[in-house]
């Protein structure tokens, strides 16, 4: 971005126009007028001092982020919980004394019977380490010793909307800035032809379509607008609006912004405008992006056994496998946060039929990322969190055993794994009760982990903030939040 | 400031809280004290100064500072045109003001830009924002909602300058006024543009709080400029605003009858009114002369164009069936969203929905049997049901027993491996569509073509008397690559009521489907009518022809389009329309303080009052929403009328007096000129809160007047421009960049008010993140509009909350969930892109390429004329120079290659003036387009 104000960055200036104008003609224009090229009416408008402050406050852990995360509430229980209790009650009411008077969703409210379901499919200790992992989920088993689970998030939201937003902005309710954009707005971009933070999309083959996803989970709120999450999407418009028009070759368009430029900077130095010198450098990062993207999402360069590694999807665009791809070559390229949603984990009705294809469009990726990422040398200081809004009951949501039968939310306790950037694999976290219904131990809040991704990336999650409705607004919100320092490195 | 200690968190200033509050009762905040004029001060050497610039002036001569000149006249009607009105004036405008040399052409020209009715619509921008006006219910599946006849209601005001302090009182309780009437209670929408939900698993007192709490706040922060939200949890920690006062607010917004859960299927959430628009646009007259001149040229077709399409269909059906082969597909798998049962593959040959069913999409995964040739489609056949009365083919409708569906909407994808649903990034594209039989209505609506679009209602039926299966058959644009040996079909039975099919078979098809798009009545006059041997048409069966042709043929869209949109304008203008309103529910809810807000943790019952820390309630109000809105209306309120005439500023300088014009509590930044918003606030309500006396007085006072010129030292010195030493400059709104390019163009459609459109979208980005095929929500799929919806001002665009228009949105566009006072100002890459590349602005730039064209005079007095209509300035020598090579330039390039020239010109679907020759015309587009992305034309200064 041309900084990570969006507003003006003297090297990405220098870099783009110097070829199209000359340097000393415009740097000619720039005394005076750079320390204050953010716009007056953007939120923030920081003086040069507080942007000479941005970038981490202490050595971080992790220099990027990539999330995967599976939208519609991924099921603990089958999952990563090794249960016996369980199995060995399957079909009998869930006592009472574990089901407490905790709230449920309007679903199930009604229901006068809570039968447990035992997991869908075995499971087993993996690895050195022995995390258990269900045999849904293979190729995250041979990945086991590098992750680290965490078994007892835990959430108020017990529905998608108000879940799902938590977990990206901090809050339930709309009107916050996302996690990436926090982290754009504190770290800018290491990148100068990419955004800082992407978003892409896939749509699962479990729930279909899933539950609707909003584009304020990868929305700046009241952060400026510079620090928006950029959707990229499959096809061959990766980017809105990224193709020059049909009819025009790229040399009219290079000659084109010559002339907007010489235009542009003629105005600069009459008017006395440091933001249209700004938004020259603005129109040359378009341009270059405009070559970068393209390249991005070009894989024909990667290799068989790489392409083979992330499976059969891989080949098809817009697929969770293919985003995952995506995202190991957008993390390479320096983009600070990577920010996947895959939709359709949202089993309360045919779990049977639909979790084991959920498993499948996500587990062979995922693992391949992984292991992608280790062998590039990036898992040491990028942070994968694969994680989802809530988990899902103990009990059936429907008759036991019918095939349109599923499970409920349940955010009293979840599980996510985290891996890379500064946190120790192989490790489980918290510790939840002998039906996977209440923590026990170590709970962990939403807003801790978000302490603890900021604390990875070298920020201080109480003191990266943004004045917002007359508070320093902050990504974990006003409510105290703790680093999990347990599972880190 | 960005890495600040943590210190005014929560949890560490629990201490501090009481402190500080108590402080800010003790030393009265500013805000809180009622604002009182101060004498305007006078100014040395500078005898006779305006108010406004008084205050102003003392400030600089204070500070050491001179105020700037006058800008330049070309500049300052530019700037006050987008100020007032949002969009830039003409050429000729900008001449004649320039010419005009009487002493009171300014003021003239502020006169009739606040007569003009689209002024209204500039002022309604920020209202919108600050009122989260959309047009989706924003939680969950955010479905679609009817609000327009809010934002006509707040146009019309705008337009008739009711005073602000009505303004208010009828939005906050319009239905509770002794005079209240449609109009008025439609001004209660107000408080209706909350985010709701309809999604079934949330808990319905948790639903209610949400709602009441974005009333409480929209009311503190687009009225009071106050932040309550933070009282929602614990006492606010630098206002003294405490819980109870929060809730006390929040009660006079509980009283509604609003349910927790409400707005599917396209229907309002209850309370609900009918009524008509209170605007008056005075076009029924022209729209009906237009809607007489469009039926009489749909009613009488060119032969010659008649002539022609017969002759089209005739080729068709002669070669309609040949080769065709028919290869039965295996389907593999079926599956729905929301259920796990009640369909199934059966005999490996057909697709099974074994009870009724409503609204829901089936994916049907096949694998394709081994061809000869090519595939060059799909049929799906729906059998009657052996085991249906009256051997329907559906669940729904139809009638004496007899069950039939609605096909609303078919997508395709098809590849070498088999996949459970279909693939949304790799749509087939579909070229024709069949069907053995339909009921061919005179709105067309159950035609076979309507599986195409994703509209719920236009779909396949079948003509209930027809007997056996029945077929659609769809032509692929291309035939299908030998290795796509699997197929997925998502059938969507969208429009409800158990419309859904029973027993489906498919079929691949090879050559060329042997359907027809004509009706058989039409299919044997066609026939006829080619045969020159056969009998001559009767008048009245030539009638019918052209008649079939005016519905159907595409040479015709245009003015059927032209006409549907014509007569829907006149119904918005003289038929009534559901609305959201506020009632009073019949039961009072008791409202109590939340322990953190928290809804299942009620603690102490609350009575609705306003804080104590404000001005107290007039003894003599009801303690209702009326009773609130005459005591914000208050002429002594401290905090009213200084917001508004901030927000007036604000729109007018880029920022405001107070620049946080949220926030006037003591978080928020004081403002930079405390005397002149007191002076302004105390003389906006002296004058009966006459906005319009408000905007005049500013925007012909010399501050608002100066040159926004800013050398370095002034930029150092004051980087914010808050002590106005300069004119203002800013980018412009989101809105207005785009509406100012459609007025350059020459496109723009100047209609006032009416229901939302849905102009250029790339694809269909709303179906990749909802819920199509899984609800009865509307919003779900993005159906673009076509014809004048395309070139609308954009406060009339669509506003869907979880994706507003992408194009708005990144011009800092707010997604209207919640309310929003100030938006930001950015300029980044995807800001260039959208300029460069967006249909929206390659149209423009071809059309403002041909009302240049149109224009006498050489290539140099073109440009400079075409420079002056974008940025209301006359180029320098140099400017025209570097243009004029690059027209020079660009006519190089495509007479090299004319065919591009012709893609260029494609963009959008203005019709073009096909008498301008395509490289001339294509040279000029790129002129135009280079000047549309000026910084100065998205600028104002």
């Amino acid at each position: 971005m041309t900084s990570v104000h969006g507003t003006f960055d003297r090297r990405a200036f220098f870099g783009g126009i110097a070829g199209s104008l000359g340097r000393v003609a415009l740097a000619s224009l720039l005394p005076g007028l750079s320390g204050c090229a953010s716009s007056p009416r953007e939120g923030a408008s920081p003086s040069a001092q507080d942007r000479a402050r941005r970038g981490p406050q202490f050595a971080p852990r992790a220099r990027r982020v990539v999330c995967l995360f599976q939208s519609g509430g991924m099921s603990h229980v089958d999952l990563f919980c090794d249960k016996p209790a369980i199995r060995d009650h399957a079909g009998e009411e869930l006592p009472p004394s574990v089901r407490g008077t905790q709230r449920v969703t309007g679903m199930t409210s009604g229901q006068a019977s809570f039968p447990v379901v035992p997991p869908l499919e075995k499971g087993r200790r993996c690895g050195e380490s022995g995390l258990w992992i269900s045999d849904l989920l293979p190729h995250l088993q041979g990945v086991a010793d590098d992750l680290c689970l965490l078994q007892s998030l835990h959430t108020e939201a017990i529905n998608h909307d108000p879940g799902i937003t938590l977990f990206n902005t901090g809050n339930q309710l709309p009107g916050y800035a996302s996690m990436g954009s926090w982290i754009s707005y504190g770290l800018g971009s290491e990148n100068s032809d990419l955004p800082a933070f992407l978003a892409l999309v896939s749509q699962g083959s479990g729930k279909n379509p899933g539950q609707p996803i909003f584009s304020r989970l990868w929305g700046n709120g009241f952060l400026p607008a510079s620090h928006q999450g950029v959707g990229l999407r499959p096809g061959r418009n990766p980017v809105l609006f990224l193709d020059d028009p049909a009819g025009l070759s790229r040399a009219q368009r290079r000659a084109q912004l010559d002339d907007l430029a010489a235009l542009n900077a003629r105005h600069a130095e009459r008017s006395g405008d440091p933001e249209t010198i700004a938004r020259i450098a603005a129109y040359e990062l378009a341009f270059r992006m405009q070559t970068a993207v393209p390249e991005l999402v070009d894989t024909r360069g990667e290799s068989a056994w790489t392409l083979s590694s992330y499976g059969p999807d891989v080949q098809r665009p817009g697929s969770y496998a293919a985003n995952c791809l995506l995202a190991r070559r957008l993390l390479e390229r320096g983009v600070r946060f990577v920010q996947l949603f895959h939709r359709g984990w949202d089993q309360h009705v045919a779990l049977s039929r639909q979790l084991p294809n959920q498993c499948r469009d996500v587990d062979q990726a995922s693992a391949a990322l992984l292991r992608d990422l280790k062998q590039r040398g990036l898992l040491d200081d990028t942070l994968v969190v694969f994680a989802t809004e809530f988990g899902r009951t103990t009990f059936s949501q429907g008759k036991l055993g019918d095939p349109s039968s599923g499970r409920d939310h349940h955010g009293r306790c979840f599980t996510i794994a985290l891996a890379g950037g500064g946190v120790r694999g192989g490790v489980e976290y918290g510790a939840t009760d002998d039906f996977a219904y209440n923590i026990v131990r170590d709970g962990v809040h939403v807003r801790d982990l978000h302490a603890t991704l900021l604390h990875l990336l070298g920020l201080d999650h109480e003191a990266l903030t943004f004045p917002f409705r007359g508070l320093d607004a902050r990504l974990t919100g006003v409510e105290a939040a703790r680093v999990v320092h347990e599972i880190l490195v | 400031m960005l890495l600040r200690p943590g210190w005014r968190t929560l949890a560490v200033c629990a201490a501090l809280a009481a402190e500080v509050r108590t402080q800010a009762l003790a030393s009265r905040h500013w805000a809180f004290v009622p604002p009182r004029q101060a004498p305007v001060p006078s100014v040395l050497g500078e005898p006779g100064l305006a108010p406004i610039d008084a205050f102003v002036r003392a400030r600089l001569a204070a500070e050491g500072l001179a105020p700037s000149p006058a800008a330049d006249r070309a500049t300052l009607m530019r700037r006050v045109s987008l100020d007032l009105v949002g969009l830039p004036p003409h050429a000729d405008e900008v001449l004649a003001f320039v010419a005009d040399d009487s002493p009171d052409a300014y003021e003239r020209l502020v006169e009739r830009l606040l007569a003009s009715p689209h002024h209204a619509e500039r002022l309604a921008l920020p209202w919108l924002d600050a009122a989260r006006y959309a047009d989706t219910n924003g939680f969950s599946i955010d479905g679609g909602r009817h609000a327009w006849l809010w934002r006509d209601w707040v146009i019309h005001a705008f337009q008739t300058n009711l005073p602000y302090d009505r303004f208010l009182v009828e939005q906050l309780a319009g239905d509770l006024l002794p005079d209240a009437d449609d109009a008025t209670r439609t001004a209660t929408g107000f408080s209706r543009n909350a985010m709701i939900t309809h999604e079934g698993g949330t808990i319905a007192a948790e639903n209610l709080v949400n709602y009441g709490v974005d009333r409480t706040k929209t009311f503190g922060e687009a009225m009071l400029g106050l932040t309550l939200g933070c009282a929602q949890c614990h006492d606010h920690k630098f206002d003294p605003i405490t819980q109870r006062d929060y809730y006390g607010l929040f009660a006079y917004f509980d009283q509604t009858s609003e349910p927790s859960h409400g707005g599917d299927g396209g229907v309002n959430a209850p309370p609900v009114a009918n009524v008509k628009s209170v605007l008056v646009t005075g076009e029924e007259d022209a729209l009906r002369a237009r809607i007489a001149d469009l039926q009489a040229r749909l009613d009488a077709p060119d032969p010659g164009a008649i002539e022609t399409w017969e002759g089209e269909q005739r080729r068709r059906l002669a070669a309609r069936g040949t080769d065709l082969g028919l290869h039965r597909a295996t389907p593999e798998t079926i599956i729905t969203p929301n259920t796990g049962s009640g369909f199934a593959i059966v005999d490996s040959r057909f697709a099974v929905v074994e009870r009724p069913m409503s609204g829901l999409a089936f994916d049907v995964a096949m694998t394709l049997p081994e061809t000869a040739s090519p595939i060059t489609g799909l049929r799906v056949v729906m059998h009657p049901s052996p085991d249906a009365p009256a051997a329907g083919w559906g669940w729904g409708g139809g009638k004496d027993g007899k069950k039939t569906f609605a096909l609303t909407h078919l997508s395709l994808s098809a590849g070498p491996v088999r996949s459970d649903q279909v693939d949304l990034q790799s749509l087939l594209a579909i070229a024709r569509v069949t069907a053995s039989c339909w009921d061919e209505t005179d709105d067309g609506r159950q035609r076979p073509e309507g599986v195409l679009d994703t509209l719920a209602s236009t779909g396949w039926m079948p003509e209930l008397a027809a007997d056996g299966p029945v077929h659609l058959t769809v032509t692929f644009e291309a035939p299908l690559p030998f290795d796509a040996r699997h197929l997925t079909a998502q059938l969507h039975f969208g429009r409800g009521g158990e419309l859904t099919a029973r027993r489906m078979e498919f079929f691949a098809i090879t050559g060329a489907d042997d359907g027809s798009e004509l009706p058989p009545a039409i299919e044997a006059l066609l026939r006829r009518g080619g045969d020159p041997d056969g009998t001559r048409r009767t008048a009245e069966e030539q009638r019918s022809v052209a008649l079939y042709f005016a519905r159907r043929a595409p040479a015709m869209a245009d003015l059927r389009v032209d006409l549907a949109n014509a007569q829907e304008r006149l119904a918005v203008r003289t038929q009534s329309f559901p609305t959201m309103v506020m009632d009073v529910a019949a039961q009072a809810r008791p409202t109590h303080v939340l322990h953190r807000g928290l809804y299942d943790a009620p603690r102490e019952l609350v009575t609705a009052a306003t804080p104590g820390a404000l001005p107290p309630f007039p003894a003599d109000a009801p303690a209702n929403r009326l009773g609130l809105a005459r005591w914000v209306t208050m002429p002594g309120h401290p905090l009213t009328a200084r917001v508004a005439v901030n927000r007036v500023w604000q729109m007018l300088f880029g920022t405001g007096l107070v620049k946080t014009a949220a926030d006037f509590g003591a978080q928020g930044e004081a403002p930079s000129h405390q005397d002149l918003l007191d002076w302004l606030a105390v003389d906006f309500v002296e004058h009966g809160w006459d906005l319009r006396r408000l905007l005049r007085q500013i925007v012909t006072s010399a501050t608002y007047r100066q040159d926004s010129f800013a050398s370095a030292e002034a930029l150092a010195r004051d980087p914010g421009n808050r002590l106005l030493a300069r004119g203002a400059r800013f980018r412009l709104p989101a809105e207005l960049v785009r509406d100012q390019a459609l007025a350059t163009s020459g496109l723009l459609v100047p209609w006032i008010g009416g229901p939302s459109v849905n102009p250029y979208t790339p694809g269909d980005p709303w179906r990749e993140i909802s819920h199509f095929g899984s609800t009865g929500a509307t919003a779900q799929s993005f159906v673009q509009d076509h014809g004048e919806k395309l070139w609308r001002r954009s406060l009339y665009t669509y506003w869907k909350r979880t994706l507003p228009p992408p194009d708005l949105a990144l011009f800092d566009a707010p997604n209207r969930e919640t309310s929003c006072v100030e938006r930001a100002a950015t300029n980044t890459p995807l800001q260039a892109l959208v300029l460069l590349n967006d249909v929206t602005f390659v149209e423009a730039a071809r059309a403002f390429a041909q009302r240049i064209l149109h224009r006498d005079g050489d290539d140099r007095a073109r440009l400079a004329w075409a420079f002056l209509e974008a940025t209301s300035r006359t180029p320098g020598a140099d400017e025209v120079d570097l243009l004029a090579r690059a027209l020079a330039r660009e006519r190089a390039a495509f007479a090299a290659d004319p065919s591009a020239a012709a893609r260029l010109l494609m963009h959008g679907e203005s019709p073009r003036d096909e008498a301008l020759p395509v490289i001339e015309h294509a040279a000029w587009a790129q002129i135009a387009a280079t000047l549309l992305n000026l910084s100065e034309t998205v600028m104002r200064s």
